[in-house]
Parts: C-alpha cells; structure tokens; sequence
C-alpha cells in the first residue's frame, strides 16, 4: 500500500471512504424510495401494495447489506 | 314475517344471481358506459369482456373494483384505470438485461485489474445496486403513472421522478376535445396511443400516453361526456 506522509494514511483507505460515501448517498436514495412508495400508495391503491413495499424494503436492505460488507471487506 | 313471504324473496335473490352470471356468460355483449352507471349494480361486476380486470399489473381496467384513489369522492365511480401499455417497458428492461451482463462480459477484458481484489468485488456489488435502481425506479415510474376516468373527472398521475410527481384533474364536463394520436408501426401492432384531452378548465390539456386501445378510451369520454350534459338537462348534477 502506498502511503500518503501528509496525511499518514493509505491511498485505498481514501478509496474506501470515497466507496462508502458512494453507498452511502445510495441508502438515502433507497430510503427515498420507501417514503415515495408510501406516498404515492397513500394517494391511489391498486392492490399491489404489499409486493411493491416489499420490493422497497428488500432494495434498502440490499443496500444496507453492501454498505456493512464495503465496511467489513475493504 | 311469515316463512312464505321470506322464500319468495329467497326465490327472486337466486333469479337475479342467475340473471347475472348469464350476463357474464355473454363476452359479445357490448354494454355502455350509461348502461353500467344506471344499472347500480354492486361488485362483482361482471364487464370482463369489455376490459374489465384483476390484475393490478393490468394497463387498461374498465370499471376497476380495487382501485382507490384519495381525491375520489364516495358517490363517484371509476370508469376506467389506465397506465402506459406494457410493451413500453421493453427498453428500460432490455437496458438492465444488458447492465446484469455486463459485469459477466467485462470479465474478458481487464478494465478493474489495477484494483485489488475486494474493491473489485465491491465495484461489481455497485454495478449490480445501481441496476437495480435503473430498474426500480423505472418499474415504479410505470406502475405509479396513472390515468383515472370516473364519471365525473378525469385524473392523470405523473409520477416523473422519486422526487416529483403532479396530478392533474379536470371535470367531465369540461371536456372541450378529445383527439386520439397512434403513430408508428409498434403502436400499431400493439393497439396503443396518445388521447388528449382539451378542458376549459385550469389545466388546458391533459395528455394520457401510450394507453392501450385509445380510441376506446375516447369513446367512454365522448360517452361520458353525453351523459353529463344529460344530468345538466334533468337536474340530476351533483
């Protein structure tokens, strides 16, 4: 690993942060899905409600699960 | 209540049931937008033949039993359900079809290989979730945007991004034009198109895109529209 003396860490660990930073921004993004979805139920119902606040719920935790993964392996 | 007077009404309850499934029983049977509303009849209703459907999936509902919506009033009835017919789903799936493989492609030609291996992983694992938001957002951009008819107004819910959607309303009655646009060899093949609808009303022109069978849906509004000036002439506005 090449270390960076100013700062006293190393290239990947920045990279790492830049990554999680990236996953991060896309939890929010997944967490506006859910409010979204909830919104626009609340509006008009159609009688697919559970499926799409399942699929919404499975994208945020999919999301959540890359997040502790870049956390565990990088 | 004698018995004699409670079977006879028993006796006429299984006259109407029958009288109700053989009405099914006839797909040819062409019933009218005014046929419907007048009949009062209760769910379940029994147009399959005319569009009606279950399935939430569904593009084109005549006289949906599980829609509701929250600006609609309690008397007031849904005529018809649409969204966007579709096969217009095809290219946004076709484009994620190619984003799952790219990964798998990719693999022949070392684009990632000055990266150690876990942010390689990592750097897939990103590909994949962001796949799957072209995909989300997109299925929920087509399920979400809606066109209403009831028979009284007219709704068309844009749901244009996560963080913007606009629902435009506007009454039956004011309904100034209504011009159906098919176009293209696929819209065609498949029976779908654009209907406009021109109002008098503060939104001047509500557009309801890439609808399954259009010129159906501009014969329930013109029907629709028949049917309020009626109310207007009887009193019968509400």
């Amino acid at each position: 690993m090449e270390a960076i003396p100013i700062v006293g860490t190393s290239l990947w660990f920045i990279a790492k942060v830049f990554v999680l930073v990236a996953i991060a921004i896309y939890f929010v993004f997944a967490v506006v899905i859910i409010k979204q979805v909830n919104l626009m139920i609340n509006t008009i119902s159609i009688g697919f409600e559970i499926p799409i606040k399942m699929i919404a719920w499975a994208h945020l935790l999919f999301a959540i699960g890359i997040f502790v993964l870049a956390i565990i392996i990088l | 209540m004698p018995d004699i007077f409670v079977a006879r009404k028993d006796k006429e309850k299984k006259g109407q049931k029958k009288a109700r499934i053989e009405v099914s029983a006839k797909p040819s049977k062409e019933l009218s937008v005014k046929d419907i509303l007048d009949s009062k009849d209760k769910p379940p209703y029994i147009y399959h033949s005319q569009g009606q459907s279950y399935n939430p999936l569904s593009s084109f509902c005549y006289f949906p039993e599980n829609v509701k919506f929250v600006a609609k009033d309690s008397d007031e009835r849904i005529v018809l359900f649409l969204r966007k017919h579709p096969i217009t789903n095809l290219k946004w799936i076709l484009i994620v079809a190619l984003f799952l493989f790219a990964p798998t492609v990719l693999k022949a030609f070392p684009i990632l290989d000055f990266l150690p291996d876990r942010f390689q992983f990592i750097a897939v694992a990103m590909w994949y979730m962001l796949t799957l938001a072209v995909a989300l957002e997109s299925f929920l951009d087509w399920f979400f945007s809606v066109c209403l008819i009831t028979d009284e107004r007219i709704f068309d819910v844009d749901f244009i991004n996560l963080v913007y959607r606009e629902i435009n309303e506007a009454d039956i009655d004011q309904i100034q034009d209504v011009t159906v646009r098919m176009s293209g060899v696929i819209r065609t093949i498949f029976n779908y198109g654009d209907v406009f609808i021109q109002t008098a009303g503060e939104v001047p022109r509500i557009e309801f895109t890439d609808v399954p069978n259009p010129d159906k849906v501009a014969k329930i509004l013109r029907e629709l529209g028949v049917e309020e000036e009626q109310e207007k002439l009887e009193g019968r506005v509400r």
